[in-house]
């Protein structure tokens, strides 16, 4: 059994008051943030109780302060920040001694739920997963290394932990304690990583020699995970080690790159899958284990039922693998399949006429049947020619196929159940087709994480480090006579190098290639999007599929109703990705492994029998329900309900893990439970008695701090449900929905969005593309990062001057901290025609506003250059002596040849003065230099923001230079609202022409109505009437999905503040100063800017660089290139007829080319001469393009002779005559 | 636009100053403490040992 909570937790009627200190009130805290001592006095709360965890707390945070005291700011000796009393889930909102109703405040679990779990939760439990259990795991199945030769020799790992991260070089230091930040790593252009140590105990002569803690290599660690050195910090903490707080993590730092593994999505494994595709219906299972994993199908063909392998070189009939899997009669077989039912055995008796036909009636004769048919992998070597038959099939149909299911001792009875099983499942199809499984249902689906895609990739190079260790230690057993005993130690260390830099080097470049599964997948990870903060949040919570994107089929790429509350409904790329690229929404989790054995004894514990007892008739009979556990039958019950009702009744008590799902399949009649990884599972308030368990007093100690979202489920009030157990549940979104039938209450419908869907004010109001659009387009509003924005140096970073939180938030905006690193601001928008420079969705923008500072931004960008260290010695230099001071390129260069910190580089400006060996490879030339000084390439100015200099691991210098730039809106920048409507600035309008209210507000932005109509984004307009009845009474309203303020409400404060309840305002226009003949709706809306601005597109140019080989204009802004005319111009001009305009634009402007052809042999020739001919006689000046003439010279090498036919348009009449 | 300049391969052989180089100030990433580098010399804090270091702003 197990037994998670031993120790009762206290009843909720008495919850200890202020027992806890995380639990303190805010209003408590202001307090306790003086001094620790004066607190224990000065609470009103019991001294005792108070006294004791405000000491504790103290005391846990002298330490880091005392060992970090070299530090520029000392750490204050209070232990919580005032600062995280602000980012407590309760401070939104309502105060402590608001009244609670369950029905408006049970989403109050969500921030519980979020402070608990986190945005990126799903990838940090799955590294830790990796790293505290399947590292052991690993070790395990692999922990003993033998010598081919001497069969005394044994290595055995006993043990393997990861320590906390460090530098590289202090590796070697013992107990040393390194104060590595992953910020310093950023910076450094290191990878954050930590020790793997193992133990181990090996032969030495005849001695077992024990060693502890041997470095096996480095483990690249993510941040925030346990191992992470910003595991349990407080911001403070956090602040010092320049580390932002809300920075999710979840990700890797190799090399300096933020690198991410993202959440992949696949079928289930070890599930039986039906599928029909042209008549022939199959069953389907890919096993898994961590030997194998293969495919095994049970196909019904022509009536036929055959079961398919890849190590069987034919389909094997069924009847003769239920034979050779020990069930000895046909009725057994018949029974086992088809039960009693009389259409099933029908359907099925046919297969046993192949018995017949082929005289197997015996596990003797079918086994070598079988074994004739096995595939061997391995060619048996020489001698032994002979093949037992018999004992390749055994080994074939217990190890190889469906390796999932186990073959403990020689009992095969699972097994062949297990086929028994897949056979059924088609019989079944085939006569009902709803039974075929839809591949696209998410319950189908498991999703893999970084913990598992690491844990792959560390079981192979573990294995390989193994198998040098062995070959290399076999080579001195080899010797029989050894001057001197041999330690196998000294060979042990030399590998760990292949470890550290093999699993680095699959994060660096996302190419996963597993030698053992034959896997090689490329793009498994993704330098983490710094746009926003948001493109940040979405990176971490996007799922891809492993559907290519080409094929044409529609069903993985539509929204499944099953992915309610699992994955956002609205966030999905535009385009090819479209559906195939996933979010998860707000509230998921993502299940980690969980042991099956105490699950086994449950099932028997709670009276059901073990299936292997029962006979085929008894399986299959009326009321019998088989208890499948992941997939694979376990028992037999006759009371499923009350099967089902007793184990959740024992997931709610805590006796087994929250993450354990159980549902009834009644079509197949089995009950399902469920402890694999990788289940996308959500919370649910329980109901019992059409009442929801989560009372009002249970919210009150929430909201108070003596409950947290774990109390909840330890308490069962509520629980995980994954897709398929919520498909056996009745649901109510609200507390009035709840009737009889219920059994679980919604916590919040919001959170069948994402967190980046959640930045939309009422969403629910607007047509379903656009939330989709402003998906998309989040990603790309600048604004602030993070709170250590500027003390990274990444390749580009977008960073809004005055960022503003919206005026219209919502409950996601809050709960993912986008009020703390907005990315926009609050304009005041006057929705009407104005200037005709705002057709097609332009913008116009006031020039004071602008001049204020609306839409001001700051580019960053890094220009990193290594001092590189080459074969020879020689080394790349700063040449500080190559200063000229009167250069006026070398304005920005200070004493020590790189540029000044806040110097002004324009177009050309040196800013590094390199110095490059001029011989690299021998010591010939040693200590020449050609000087390449870097020089700024960008045509506007920037400034030097930073110049930092370091050392990266290898121990080459880095010299990384940031520029700034400060851009103010210009014509052509891009801005949309929230709600997926873009648009360019057409006109940026002096304030003096802009039209303004009877209280002389002036609109910041005019947007042309034309652009509602179509578009239909309602929540656009509710969200101005909202903000503007908003500002009017000084608070920030809600636009939280299917909730929000109310339009009613929000008018009626519009009038109260004397405004018209619609939003519209009287205006006069700024041009000729009379009233507007229209009421114009006018209020903020939050608008963003995005990347894209015209300052990094502007291109244009008349003459400029060449491609070398083709001679024609070079391509993209980068490289000065030219415009193209395209084939569609082209098509164009062709049709109209410009002849000449289309020579002019395709050779004359591009790559014309004078040739010398010969008019005789239609060869080119050279200086008016042709060189097959040998003469000048028939030669013809023309010109062609360059690329045409490539052509013929390519064709030429290739053996193809192209000859250029020459005649005259206009013959002169007498020119025939002269030839004759 | 057509400011392009074509990247510029100045090739030419400069002779080195003298060793002897004038050391620059530098500010530690970690503790603000004053370093001074001459060429050559490890990048390191003298007091903390830190190693990323940030050229100082200039005042001219």
């Amino acid at each position: 059994m197990v037994d998670r909570k031993a120790v009762p937790k206290p009843k909720p009627k008495a919850p200890p008051r202020g027992a806890r200190t995380k639990a303190q009130a805010p209003a408590e805290q202001t307090h306790e943030t003086a001094t620790a001592t004066a607190t224990a006095t000065a609470t009103a709360t019991p001294a005792g109780a108070t006294g004791q965890g405000v000491q504790a707390t103290a005391s846990t945070s002298a330490q880091p302060a005392a060992d970090s005291s070299k530090k520029r700011k000392p750490i204050p000796k209070h232990g919580k920040d005032e600062f995280s009393a602000l980012l407590e889930p309760f401070y939104y909102g309502k105060a402590l001694h608001d009244p609670i109703k369950t029905a408006e405040d049970k989403w109050n679990l969500l921030p519980a739920f979020l402070k608990v779990k986190g945005l990126v939760k799903q990838h940090i439990d799955s590294y830790n997963h990796f790293v505290d259990v399947d590292l052991k795991q690993i070790i395990k199945s692999n922990r003993f290394v033998r010598s081919d030769f001497d069969p005394k020799f044994l290595l055995e790992y006993t043990d393997i932990r990861v320590l906390s991260p460090n530098r590289q070089d202090e590796d070697d230091l013992d107990h040393h304690k390194s104060n590595i930040t992953p910020n310093e790593c950023r910076l450094r252009d290191m990878t954050y990583a930590a020790p793997i140590v193992v133990d181990i105990i090996y032969t030495r002569g005849n001695t077992k020699v024990k060693r502890t803690g041997i470095r096996i290599g480095r483990l690249p660690i993510m941040l925030r995970s346990n191992k992470c050195v910003l595991a349990g910090k407080n911001d403070r903490e956090m602040g010092v080690m320049e580390e932002c707080p809300l920075d999710p993590g979840g990700y890797f730092i190799t090399r300096g790159q933020e690198k991410v593994i993202l959440v992949q999505e696949q079928l289930n494994k070890n599930r039986v899958i039906v599928e029909s595709a042209k008549g022939i219906m199959q069953a389907s299972v890919t096993s898994s284990t961590h030997e194998r994993r293969t495919k095994t199908y049970v196909i019904q063909k022509k009536g036929l039922m055959f079961l398919r392998h890849n190590t069987l070189s034919e389909e094997v009939p069924i009847a003769f693998v239920l034979k050779a899997l020990g069930v000895h009669s046909d009725k057994e077989i018949l029974l086992m399949v088809a039960g009693e039912d009389s259409a099933y055995q029908d359907n099925f008796a046919i297969n046993f006429e192949a018995c017949g036909r082929e005289g197997i009636h015996t596990q003797e004769k079918a086994l070598e049947y079988i074994g004739h048919r096995v595939r061997l992998s391995k060619k048996p070597l020489g001698t032994s020619r002979m093949r037992n038959y018999h004992l390749e099939a055994i080994e074939c149909l217990s190890n190889i196929v469906l390796p999932h299911v186990p073959v403990v001792g020689t009992n095969f009875r699972p097994k062949a159940l297990y086929v028994a099983l897949m056979a059924r499942r088609v019989l079944m199809a085939m006569q009902d087709p709803k039974l075929v499984d839809d591949r696209d249902y998410v319950g189908n689906k498991r999703l893999e994480l970084a913990g598992q895609m690491l844990s792959l990739l560390f079981e192979d190079h573990f294995k390989r480090f193994n198998h040098d260790f062995k070959l290399s230690i076999d080579k001195v057993l080899k010797k029989q006579n050894r001057a001197q005993e041999f330690d196998a130690f000294s060979h042990f260390s030399v590998h760990k190098n292949h470890i550290t830099l093999g699993v680095e080097r699959a994060i660096a470049t996302g190419n996963w290639s597993l030698k053992r599964f034959k896997m090689e997948r490329a793009g498994v990870t993704h330098v983490l999007s710094r746009l926003s903060y948001i493109s940040a949040i979405g990176m971490m919570t996007r799922i891809s599929s492993q559907f290519e994107k080409t094929r044409k089929v529609s069903g993985p790429r539509a929204l499944q109703p099953s992915q309610f509350g699992m994955l956002c409904t609205s966030d999905t790329p535009e385009g090819e990705a479209c559906g195939l690229v996933k979010n998860l929404a707000l509230m998921t989790h993502i299940t980690t492994h969980d042991d099956e054995d105490p699950i086994r004894k449950i099932v028997f514990l709670l009276g059901a029998e073990d299936i292997c007892l029962h006979t085929g008739e008894e399986i299959h009979a009326e009321g019998a329900y088989s208890v499948c556990l992941n997939g694979t039958p376990l028992a037999l019950t006759d009371v499923p309900k009350r099967f089902l009702n007793n184990f959740r009744k024992l997931r709610r008590m805590g006796r087994i893990s929250e993450f354990t799902s159980i549902y009834i399949n009644h079509d197949y009649k089995e009950v399902h439970i469920a402890t694999d990884e990788g289940r996308i599972c959500r919370p649910m308030i329980i109901v019992e008695n059409a009442l929801s368990k989560v009372t009002s007093r249970y919210l009150k100690a929430l909201r108070k701090g003596t409950m947290d979202f774990e109390d909840f489920l330890h308490r069962g009030l509520v629980e995980y449900l994954d897709v398929n157990e919520e498909n056996d549940t009745n649901i109510a979104l609200s507390e009035r929905e709840i009737n009889q039938h219920t059994t679980h209450l919604e916590i919040a419908p919001l959170t069948i969005l994402g967190a980046v869907a959640g930045l939309i004010p009422y969403p629910h109001h607007n047509q379903s593309p656009r939330n989709t659009y402003q998906c998309a387009m989040g990603k790309q509003a600048i604004g602030a990062i993070a709170y250590n924005q500027l003390s990274r140096i990444d390749t580009i970073l977008y960073l809004m001057v005055y960022p503003q939180q919206p005026m219209v938030k919502t409950r996601t905006i809050e709960l993912i901290k986008y009020d703390k690193l907005p990315a926009g601001q609050n304009a005041t928008v006057a929705v009407m025609s104005y200037s005709g420079y705002d057709i097609e969705d332009a913008l116009v923008l006031n020039k004071a506003s602008v001049d204020r500072g609306f839409g001001r931004c700051q580019v960053f960008k890094k220009s990193s250059t290594p001092l590189k260290t080459y074969a020879n010695g020689t080394s790349d230099r700063i040449n500080a002596g190559a200063l000229e001071r009167e250069n006026k390129l070398h304005n920005a260069i200070g004493e020590d040849g790189i540029a000044q910190v806040g110097a002004r580089l324009s177009q050309g400006d040196a800013y590094l003065l390199k110095a490059v060996p001029m011989d690299t490879a021998t010591n010939a030339g040693a200590g020449t230099y050609k000087s390449m000084p870097q020089s700024h390439k960008l045509p506007d100015h920037s400034y030097v923001d930073k110049v930092c200099i370091t050392e990266n691991e290898a121990g080459t210098t880095l010299i990384k230079l940031l520029t700034r730039q400060t851009r103010r809106p210009e014509l052509g920048d891009k801005f949309s609202s929230r709600h997926g409507q873009k648009g360019v600035v057409g006109l940026i309008s002096p304030q003096e022409d802009m039209p303004f209210n009877d209280q002389g507000i002036c609109p910041d932005i005019i947007m042309n109505p034309h652009g509602f109509p179509s578009r239909m984004t309602v929540g656009k307009m509710m969200e101005l009437l909202s903000g503007k009845a908003g500002v009017l009474n000084g608070t920030l309203e809600y636009g939280t999905a299917f909730g929000g303020s109310k339009v009613d409400d929000m008018s009626d404060l519009l009038l109260k503040h004397g405004f018209n309840y619609s939003g519209k305002d009287y205006l006069t226009s700024g041009v000729t100063g009379e009233a507007l003949q229209f009421y114009v709706f006018f209020g903020p809306i939050y608008y963003q800017k995005l990347k894209h601005m015209v300052q990094d597109k502007m291109h244009s140019r008349a003459r400029g660089p060449r491609a070398i080989l083709t001679r024609q204009p070079t391509e993209g802004r980068a490289r000065d290139g030219g415009l193209r005319l395209g084939e569609m111009e082209r098509d164009c001009l062709i049709a109209y007829g410009a002849s000449q305009l289309l020579l002019e634009r395709l050779m004359i402007s591009s790559d014309a080319h004078k040739v010398d052809v010969c008019e005789k042999c239609g060869q080119m020739g050279s200086m008016g001469y042709c060189t097959m001919c040998e003469s000048e006689a028939n030669i013809r000046h023309l010109t062609m393009p360059y690329a045409a003439k490539l052509l013929i010279q390519e064709l030429g090498s290739m053996n193809v002779k192209v000859v250029i036919g020459l005649e005259d348009e206009f013959p002169r009449p007498d020119a025939e005559a002269r030839r004759r | 636009m057509s400011s392009y300049n074509p990247p510029s391969q100045t090739a030419q052989v400069q002779p080195m100053i003298s060793e002897s180089a004038r050391s620059v100030e530098y500010t530690c990433g970690d503790c603000d403490a004053q370093v001074s580098l001459k060429r050559g010399e490890p990048i390191r804090c003298r007091s903390c040992g830190h190693r990323v270091l940030y050229k100082q702003r200039t005042n001219r």
